[in-house]
């Protein structure tokens, strides 16, 4: 077969950083090739520079044989290189249609006005074909949900009928239909004899779609596994270079005693969100809460720690009800949203003003004075118990990686004590060492007694750390599962969906 | 860190080599002869941008500052007390040796303030109220006002009327400017027309006639009403410079109304009304003369105008540097400055024109180096008559 | 190494403000040494300009942190100054003519915010509303109160107060009550997040509304100081006192390199070191006798300039993953 994408020998700076350094790696028609790294291992960046968003300070990339520049995004998909990014790529004001042919309007105009009936329709259709017809192209992309604001991007991309695709993270943001989508479109394109690059954190994932796969760390290719090469030891050991030491998951499988309820919810309902929704936290435990991603669980989230209200139904930590996230933090309830960048961190703060910023109550002296030496020391201890990478606490958030933005989300509950921490996809876009590290902070803090209310959309993370497992459908309990080491996947889906 | 403090020390250490530099350049030696040295004149301005308020300065800037051994420095566009007083501290900060004033947000604290810190100060274009000059006329660094005085701006009004009533109009509209800002030039020339009008229609202005309008005026927040005056009518009054739709709509309404024949304005006519204006009716300004004005006079769309000329700011300039010079123009009583200039009057194109070509002229104003030089050192009353003789025809003799 | 030659250079570019401030005087002093100007007098003509602005902006710094905007402050200043003067007339008392400006500029400001909070608007648009209805009411105080276009305080009773002593102590008790909240207390921090992120700030437990009212109420009392300080410098009030604050806080702000968007970047000190600059570059500007046309074009390419610099230096420390 011959090589569609090439890259030979590219490097890239950022500052003192070296994101790639002498990168070379090629993909041929018909192939899916998975690149896979720890955060900050270069993928991202050498992909990104091939779908033209940056530019490269050494090397030569080949398109079909041809030297390749592409001069935008925009450029590069008109030529046949489309790029599904990690994070946001919609637009939020304007509607889907508008994001689909953004910069293209001049298509649909006819002398002065835009026919936005005839933008609409088309792009209803390009919708309509990956199999979001569910989506409104009329919407305004801020009103749509994250995974919803994927699709449309993906819509976006695939109405060029690209040649290469590159997709990057995305479906670790993405509920098991917008994967299946994701996964059916990968699927196609290798059939009709394109390229795919498929980038994943989700081990299982990419050893099930990709033909090939390259390990990248530190900005360097560090080996080439073919499909007959694929092992899950292996490919960890070359990610992080070296063997992952303990469990992933907890191991323990013993039966919970029965300990003292901490939290408990009942009849809780929320327009379609939330029907008649009742539980209860024990002390100690892990609850873990699962469905796909429109059943309501995030909402649930969200109504626990008060920050949206319920129409009806009554929340309580030892018998006090609270009506604000104020008061629920005074009952020691924390929460990490899923939107990380956007709902629980000030990216363009200091780790240190993110991480006291939860915690001001303990901080203060008299009850409002801050002083630099309390601040310090209380966030240092975060830092140091969370093995927080960063130069000090004054470094600002955005500089972080993914990983380490969470630990910081982390921090600012942990620091306060919280006695109740919901956690909503904890793990979503964190590597596997990271990720490892935030299962055994879980267990520990079980341990000493705190209850973890776990929200996720990843079943394997599920079934391996809750204590009790709720599955959530259409806003509604659908069924409790305990913790048992025969649990499987397939048993979950079966109330899911 | 310790490279963040070397910085600022580097920084520190550059401030204070320049700050001994500055101190120990600071003492000058004295010139014997007064006039080889700069004088550093300030001069405070309310409006950086109107026709008269440009010609102004291009008289002080392009003529006075090339014939003399002076140097002007303008003020920024001043709003308020506030922003004058801090002009002034910026003229004294610059060793400015005395201030021009057209600007009179708060006369008494500028005259205050200069008389403190020791700097001559001036009125331009303007006068103190009598009560004012009666208070500061002995201060000694106060060189006193020439301009219209109140007086003179309610005559301006007056005569700008009997213009058109002697003609036979009757219907009139006005435009009063800032009277409802309580700037007395602008109620002063208000008040002259509607006395005319009084005479001429043989009735009275809500009950006031002569100088008791000024009052009435006063007592209504500065507003002018309209109403029949004997046999004469005010159809339309526009006040105020809001410059926004509605205001331009009253002016065009009260420009095109029928039962309008002229339009009086106490300032900026050409401004409020010269765009609406249609043809036949008469339009009366009090302003001064550009080469604007002088068109609208030969197309006929302004058929009046009392103008303020350029050069009239010569002789307070002249008394104030012969204060600085150690000459100062006083009084018998040693009291300062308080005299009285009128206006350029054009009712037709060629007047204009003639008056215009010698008031925006650089090189050859109506006031010239010549003619200022016999004021420096000047007695009072050679003063007072070299003011009074202020019309275009007296001044080219 | 070059992880602390990075720091050195965020270091020095958090130092820009207070460097560009101290070449600014630099050049000051050398141009006023080549023009033999009267320096001792004109340090005191800076102080005295540069204070009000000091202090309304180090004020507007709680609102400006925030994310939020003020557009009335100059109006709010300007009936706090009238009401102030009217007060002072009534009662011959300039401790009374204090508390007056100060009251009135707190309540024009909570009620800017309080409405901002309860009609759930962005305070931004509240002060809008209050912009038109303070320059009415300013209007409106001057015709039924005033002599002509003018309120006025007799120059001798506030004459005393006149002192750039008396400017800098007000000052700097004002200051002292800012940087106490701001940087050693909840409240500053508080203020930061907020600003910084709203969404991220409401789940970590943070009141906006309750934050915007104290904000705005610290302004307020900016306001106030500066009203009062305004009467004694010139006692003679007009419609038009104060109107060129609105515009000389937000510059000073920026010149202080403090963002406009607020968060975590603010500073207290950023209206001091910006108000400075702008008074020494307006200084320098006249020493040069340039025209008003152009010392105005002069600024606004240095605004450019030091918007484009802070926001540069800030996109620079992202690094795309």
């Amino acid at each position: 077969m011959p090589d569609i994408v090439e890259i030979k020998n590219m490097s890239k700076r950022f500052g003192p950083t070296v994101a790639l350094d002498d990168v070379s790696l090629s993909a041929c028609s018909g192939e899916v090739l998975g690149l896979i790294g720890e955060n900050g291992s270069g993928k991202s960046t050498a992909t990104s520079i091939y779908a033209g968003m940056q530019k490269c300070d050494e090397g030569t990339m080949l398109f079909k044989g041809q030297p390749w520049n592409p001069l935008s995004m925009n450029d590069a998909l008109a030529k046949g290189v489309g790029m599904i990014v990690q994070e946001n790529g919609t637009v939020p004001g304007i509607s889907a249609a508008e994001n689909i042919f953004l910069g293209e309007t001049a298509e649909f105009t006819n002398g002065l006005f835009v026919n936005r009936k005839k933008m609409i329709e088309k792009a209803q259709n390009a919708l309509d074909r990956i199999g979001a017809d569910h989506i409104n192209a009329a919407l305004p992309a801020g009103a749509l949900d994250f995974q919803d604001r994927k699709l449309v991007e993906i819509a976006r991309v695939m109405e060029k009928n690209p040649d290469v695709l590159v997709v990057d993270e995305t479906t670790t943001a993405l509920s098991q239909k917008g994967r299946d989508i994701i996964y059916r479109i990968m699927e196609e394109m290798k059939n009709a004899g394109k390229t795919v690059i498929f980038i994943s954190h989700d081990l299982d994932e990419i050893m099930n779609r990709c033909d090939r796969l390259t390990v990248l760390r530190d900005g360097k290719i560090i080996r080439t596994f073919n499909s007959d090469e694929f092992e899950e030891g292996a490919i960890k050991a070359a990610m992080i270079g070296r063997e992952l030491s303990g469990s992933y998951y907890r191991d323990d499988y013993e039966e919970e005693t029965e300990s003292e309820t901490v939290l408990t919810a009942e009849h809780l309902n929320l327009t379609d969100q939330l029907i008649d929704f009742s539980m209860e936290v024990r002390k100690g435990e892990i609850l873990g809460i699962g469905g796909l991603s429109h059943c309501g669980m995030h909402t649930l989230g969200k109504v626990l720690f008060a920050a949206e209200k319920a129409e009806s139904g009554t929340i309580k930590v030892h018998d006090h009800t609270y009506e604000n996230e104020a008061a629920a933090m005074k009952e020691g309830i924390g929460y990490v949203a899923k939107d990380r960048d956007t709902e629980s961190l000030v990216l363009e703060a200091s780790i240190k003003d993110n991480i006291a910023i939860a915690g001001l109550d303990r901080i203060a002296v008299k009850k409002h004075f801050i002083f630099r030496k309390n601040e310090n020391r209380y966030v240092d201890e975060q830092v140091a118990s969370l093995s927080i990478k960063c130069n000090d606490s004054s470094q600002y958030v955005s500089t972080l990686s993914g990983g380490n933005k969470q630990k910081v989300a982390f921090g600012k509950w942990m620091g306060r004590d919280s006695q109740i921490l919901i956690l909503d996809c904890p793990t979503r876009g964190v590597d596997i060492g990271v990720k490892q590290s935030m299962y055994q902070l879980m267990y520990r803090m079980k341990q000493e007694g705190k209850s973890i209310i776990l929200i996720s959309e990843e079943m394997a993370e599920l079934i391996g750390m809750s204590d009790r497992l709720l599955i959530m459908k259409d806003g509604r309990l659908q069924k409790e599962l305990k913790r048992s080491r025969e649990l499987s996947e397939a048993d979950v889906i079966e109330y899911m969906i | 860190m310790k490279s963040f403090r070397k910085f600022f020390v580097l920084c520190l250490s550059f401030v204070m080599m320049l700050t001994l530099t500055a101190c120990s350049s600071g003492g000058g030696s004295a010139d014997a002869d007064p006039t080889q040295k700069t004088v550093k004149i300030g001069v405070l301005v309310s409006d950086t941008t109107s026709a008269e308020a440009l010609s102004f300065r291009s008289y002080y800037e392009k003529y006075i500052q090339s014939v003399y051994n002076v140097e002007f420095m303008y003020s920024d566009e001043l709003t308020d007390a506030a922003a004058e007083q801090s002009a002034i501290d910026n003229f004294i900060a610059n060793n400015c040796q005395a201030i021009i004033s057209f600007a009179s947000s708060d006369r008494p604290a500028q005259i205050e303030k200069c008389e403190q810190e020791g700097v001559y100060y001036a009125v331009a274009t303007g006068t103190l109220t009598d009560d004012q000059y009666e208070q500061f006329k002995s201060y000694s660094h106060y060189v006193g006002a020439i301009g219209p005085d109140l007086a003179a701006e309610y005559q301006a009004g007056y005569d700008m009327a009997k213009h058109f009533l002697d003609q036979g109009y009757t219907k009139f509209g006005m435009f009063t400017g800032a009277s409802v800002y309580f700037t007395e030039m602008h109620i002063y020339r208000a008040a002259g027309m509607l006395a005319a009008m009084c005479e001429a229609g043989k009735g009275d202005y809500s009950g006031a006639t002569g100088y008791d309008i000024v009052g009435k005026i006063m007592a209504d927040g500065g507003n002018v009403s309209t109403g029949k005056i004997g046999s004469v009518e005010v159809n339309g009054v526009v006040s105020g410079y809001d410059f926004d739709d509605a205001w331009f709509g009253k002016l065009a309404a009260v420009a095109n109304d029928p039962n309008v024949d002229v339009l009086l304005a106490v300032g900026s006519g050409q401004t409020a009304f010269a765009g609406f204006k249609p043809e036949g009716k008469m339009l009366g300004d009090i302003d001064c003369y550009t080469a604007d004005s002088v068109a609208l006079m030969e197309s006929g769309t302004l058929n009046y105008l009392a103008g303020k000329f350029s050069a009239s700011i010569g002789p307070i300039f002249a008394a104030t540097l012969s204060a600085v010079y150690g000459k100062p123009v006083r009084t018998a009583e040693g009291n300062a400055l308080a005299l009285s200039q009128g206006y350029w009057i054009a009712t037709d194109a060629e007047m204009a024109k003639k008056y215009f070509e010698v008031d925006s002229s650089t090189t050859n104003p109506a006031y010239t180096k010549e003619k200022l030089d016999t004021l420096i050192g000047a007695s009072y009353d050679d003063f007072a008559k070299f003011v009074a003789a202020y019309s275009f025809e007296e001044i080219q003799k | 190494m070059k992880n602390k030659s990075k720091n050195i250079s965020a270091k020095l570019m958090e130092a820009a403000p207070v460097a560009g401030l101290v070449i600014l005087l630099g050049i000051f002093l050398a141009i006023a040494a080549a023009k033999n100007v009267n320096i001792p007098y004109s340090f005191k003509n800076i102080v005295n300009q540069s204070i009000i602005t000091m202090i309304v902006a180090t004020g507007a710094i709680y609102i400006y942190t925030l994310g939020a905007f003020d557009i009335s402050l100059g109006a709010s200043m300007c009936v706090s100054a009238l009401v102030g003067a009217m007060a002072y007339n009534a009662t011959q008392s300039v401790v009374v003519m204090l508390l007056v400006c100060v009251g009135c500029a707190v309540l024009i400001s909570l009620t800017s915010s309080v409405l901002a909070s309860v009609f759930n608007l962005p305070v931004f648009v509240t002060t809008i509303a209050m912009l038109s209805l303070l320059n009415a009411l300013s209007l409106v105080l001057i015709r039924v109160n005033g002599t002509g276009d003018v309120i006025q305080v007799p120059a001798m009773a506030v004459m005393k107060l006149n002192t750039v002593w008396f400017k800098l102590l007000v000052m700097a008790a004002f200051t002292a009550l800012c940087v106490l909240t701001f940087n050693y207390m909840k409240l500053g921090r508080q203020q930061k997040f907020t600003g910084g992120n709203p969404l991220c700030a409401k789940l970590s437990g943070l009141n906006a509304k309750k934050l915007s009212i104290i904000g705005f109420m610290m302004a307020g009392l900016g306001v106030g100081l500066g009203a009062f300080l305004t009467i004694t410098y010139a006692p003679t009030l007009s419609r038009n006192t104060a109107s060129s604050v609105g515009m000389d806080v937000i510059i000073s702000i920026v010149f202080g390199g403090m963002p406009v968007s607020g968060g975590a970047r603010s500073k207290i000190h950023a209206a001091i070191v910006g108000a400075l600059s702008m008074t020494l570059l307006s200084q320098i500007m006249l020493m040069l006798n340039l025209d008003s046309g152009i010392s105005q074009m002069i600024k606004a390419v240095i605004f450019l300039a030091v918007v484009y610099v802070s926001m540069f230096s800030s996109r620079k420390t992202i690094l795309p993953r």
